[in-house]
Order: structure tokens, then sequence, then C-alpha cells
């Protein structure tokens, strides 16, 4: 803004405040109203829909579903767009890059936009931002609130061709947790980790595969934990899949 | 007030009075509280401007329910699930002030987000509130990393896992990724501790950056006042310059008709150069 723009302004404010109204009582029962609301709305809340004990934690067992509170399923769709890891759409990007330049943005946001205007109308490009990215926050909850969370105890996967070892992996696949992030043949949350269902084309050997299960990269959690048999025949299970299981 | 003084005051005012009067001799209290509360703020002050103090009305009830919360709490991985149910099925409104803190969650982020899209589309970040904007910006992450902090303490197996997501997308970063991720595991892989340190940021170290953050959120909008809504009736220079131009413009128009060139040429922009 320009100096003459800066005075202007807090001359226009001064004889604004000049003509306006006590902050007490004006301003003062309005704000108490909708405080005072929206603390009935959360005592009404807390009343009708209870909050329920969930699992206790038990770190040796996998098997998990790790969602997030709602507000940070933008951040877990964010995830799932960038899942499958390869040049284009690097896992780092939803990890890292969109969320540092949306903060970075959100902070020097005032020194972007410095123009006097303040008409709503007359700032199409700060507008368009805001449609944008209240859009897409909305549509990415939305997206995390009605995506489903895994499979059923019991469901099973579609495969044929599986051996001894190969069965063994499926169990431990199932037993861990895997499909509430990992999709195989349309079974299983598509999200936020990458789809399986032809894993074996990478063509890796177990070891590589179970380096990988004990230090994976980030988001996907450790499973070091695992007895080494088990990381065994899942690595086997899954470096066969889409080759030898189909 | 002149009649009032008349006969000697009741010996109850007459002590409270002479508290408060010593306070004030101090700390000059009157002055400012009357400046605070009787300070005029603009006429067309909206609804709309209501809910920054919402989101603070609610901080204090997170901060009470907190603080109950904590007295029954215990961050320890064998004993933390077991308080959670004893504060659900045993304390006497246990329910009541775990749901109201939970929902209060909730309900805070909402209200902090309502908060900003107010003020980002009626443009009041603008001069001379952009600290305030950033200020804001601070206390809208505190608030988020709140929620992710909390969401670990009920210790079962959904809020743990997704804790472990969380923070390993945290530990991913580039250069600095893994000290933070250090830092919030309380070492290298989740322990015993890390509960500890998360209820210790949850509740201490968070906290403290919230109502800091307040205090100078609040120092800024005093001092500058709040803003006017983008509709206000008396309008800014930038329209004023605009109905100006279009006037002169409509002049010269209707001279130029008459076949007169004795008006120069209007100056049409959105009034910038316009000296006045």
């Amino acid at each position: 803004m320009k100096k003459a723009d800066k005075v202007a302004y807090d001359k226009d404010y001064a004889a604004s405040k000049k003509n306006g109204k006590p902050f007490f009582p004006y301003a003062i029962y309005k704000d108490t109203i909708i405080a005072g609301l929206a603390i009935l709305v959360v005592i009404v809340l807390a009343i009708t829909v209870r909050v329920e004990m969930g699992e206790p934690v038990n770190p040796a067992s996998t098997d998990f579903l790790p969602r997030p509170d709602w507000y940070f399923y933008f951040a877990f769709e964010l995830l799932k767009i960038f899942a499958n890891q390869n040049a284009l759409t690097p896992v780092i990007m939803a990890t890292f890059m969109v969320p540092n330049i949306l903060i970075i943005l959100l902070v020097i946001w005032p020194f972007i936009d410095r123009g006097p205007e303040r008409r709503i109308w007359k700032r199409p490009f700060a507008m368009g931002t805001a449609v944008l990215v209240i859009s897409g926050l909305c549509y990415l909850t939305f997206l995390g609130a009605s995506t489903p969370e895994g499979i059923a105890k019991g469901e099973t996967l579609p495969l044929t061709g599986l051996d001894a070892a190969a069965s063994a992996g499926e169990a431990v696949y199932l037993a861990n947790g895997c499909s509430s992030c990992h999709m195989i043949k349309g079974v299983g949350a598509p999200g936020p980790g990458p789809e399986l269902t032809n894993e074996g084309a990478k063509g890796w050997d177990n070891a590589k595969m179970v380096q990988w299960m004990k230090v994976p990269v980030a988001p996907m959690p450790s499973f070091a934990s695992l007895p080494p048999e088990d990381l065994e025949n899942l690595s086997t299970f899954l470096n066969g899949l889409g080759t030898k299981y189909k | 007030m002149t009649t009032k003084d008349i006969g000697p005051k009741n010996p109850v005012e007459q002590g409270v009075t002479q508290v408060v009067d010593f306070v004030d001799e101090r700390s000059g209290v009157k002055n400012s509280g009357r400046w605070l509360m009787f300070r005029n703020i603009p006429a067309g002050t909206s609804w709309f401007q209501t809910l920054g103090f919402t989101a603070m009305a609610l901080f204090g009830m997170q901060a009470i329910t907190g603080i109950i919360l904590a007295m029954y709490y215990k961050p320890d991985p064998n004993t933390a699930f077991g308080s959670i149910a004893h504060i659900t099925n045993e304390v006497t409104w246990g329910w009541m002030v775990r749901g109201m803190h939970k929902w209060g969650a909730s309900a805070m982020i909402v209200i902090v987000f309502l908060h900003m899209g107010r003020v980002f589309i009626w443009g009041a970040y603008k001069y001379p509130r952009e600290l305030t904007w950033v200020t804001g910006a601070m206390l809208l992450m505190m608030t988020m990393f709140m929620g992710l902090t909390g969401y670990l303490l009920v210790w079962d197996q959904k809020a743990y896992w997704a804790t472990v997501v969380a923070v390993n997308i945290f530990a991913s970063a580039p250069i600095l990724g893994p000290y933070i991720g250090d830092i919030l595991r309380a070492g290298p892989e989740f322990g015993p501790d890390t509960l500890s340190r998360f209820y210790s940021i949850h509740m201490l170290l968070i906290p403290g950056g919230i109502a800091t953050f307040i205090g100078l959120h609040l120092y800024f909008i005093i001092r500058l006042g709040i803003s006017e809504p983008p509709w206000a009736k008396r309008a800014l220079r930038v329209q004023r310059d605009e109905e100006d131009a279009r006037r002169k413009a409509a002049r010269n128009r209707d001279a130029g008709l008459k076949g007169s060139v004795s008006f120069p040429p209007a100056v049409v922009t959105d009034g910038q150069e316009v000296s006045r």
C-alpha cells in the first residue's frame, strides 16, 4: 500500500471510530450471544453423542486402522493422491511440499495482497484463491469421511495360485491391518498406501522386501516387530502378486 | 452519584471501595478498564465479527475441561487407557467433561477456520492489520497441533497408529525431519516416554503458546481497532476516488458532446493517482 493510501485509511478509520459505538455493550453482547450458543452446541453434542472407548493400545499388535480425527482428513487424503510414489507424484509432495507451501502462503498472505481495496467483488484474485482453498479442503475432508476403512473381519483376498508360503504371507497381510492402507484386486482401502495388485512386477527379492518392511518410507510405519518368518512369508506373498498369484 | 455520597457508607461498600482504590492507586486499572470497555468501535461492526471471541471462549472451555480431565488422567502407557475408562464410566460427570473436551476441540477448529475465512473474505488482514493476521495464523497452527497431540492421549489403537503415521510424516521431512521425529517421540521409537511427552506438549507447551499469542492478537486488535465490514456505509478512499473519476468522466463526456474541450482528459484509474 502506498503512503497516501495508508494515511487515507488511517483518517477514514479514525472518522469511523469517532462516529462509532462503545465496545461495551454493543460488541460485547453480540460476542456473548454467539460464544454462548457455541458452548451450548458443544454441551448438547457431549450429551447426545457420547464419546466411546476404543480398543486399548497394543504396540505388538499391528492390526490397526490409522485414521486421524476428521480435521486432518484433508492431509490424509493428500497422502492418497500422492500414494503411487512415482516420479510424477512423489509422496514428499503430500508429506512436505504441499503442507509447507500452504503454511507459508497462510503466514505471508497479507504481504502478498497489499492493495487498499477491501470490497469483495473487486478482489478477484483473493476471492479465487479463497474459493479454491475452501472447496479443496471441504472436498478432501468429505472424501476422507466417506471412504471405506479397509476390510471386514473374515474377508479374504480374491487370489488364486497361492502356495504354502504365500498363504502364510496372505494371513500375515490380513492380520496386520495392511489392507487399511493398501488395496489388492479391489479389496482394502484405496490409500494412503499404493495399490499392491501388481507388486510382483517390481521384481524385488525377499531380502529387499523384508528390509522395506523394517525401514519403510514415511508415512508407512515400520513392521520390524513382526517375527522373521512372518516377514519372509509376507515378502514371498507380496513379491508374487500379479505374477505368480493373481 | 452525588446524592448517594450524603451520609456514611455502609461498611461493606466502604471496604470494597477502599480495596478498589488501593489497587487503582497502584495499577491505574480503573482508567484503563474504562478505556478498554468504552472505547469506540465502528458503528457497522457485524455479527460476523464475533467469531474471534467465540474461538477464545472455546479455548477457555477447553482449558477448564482440560484441567478437570488432568485431575484424573494418567499419562503412562500402562494406565492411560484405564484412566480414560475411569473418567468415562465412573467419575461423576466425567463422561460429560470428556465429551465437552472432545466436541469442544472440533468446535474450536470449525470456529477458528470460520474466523479466518471471515477475515480473509473481508480483506481485514490489510494495512494496518498484517501482524494481527500473522499471529492469528500461528494460533490456527497451534490449534491444529493441539488436535494432533490430544488425539494420542486417549491411547486407543486407532489414535496410536494414526499418531505413529503422523510422526513418521514429520520425521520424513528433509534435513530437520529426523530431529523433529526424535523430539516428538522422545527417542527413535514410540516408547513409554512418548505418551508423557505428548501430554506435556498438549497441556503445557502449546496452551502456553496459545495464551501468549492470544495476548499478542488481542493487543493488536485493541491497538489498531476492529476492522469495518467491506460494505460499511462510509465509503473508503478507493471508492470515493472511483466515484470521483466516474463523475469526472461523465462530465467530460457531456462536455465533449457539446463540442467543448475545456476539460482535461479524465484520469480513469482506480483513483490511486488522484491526489486530494
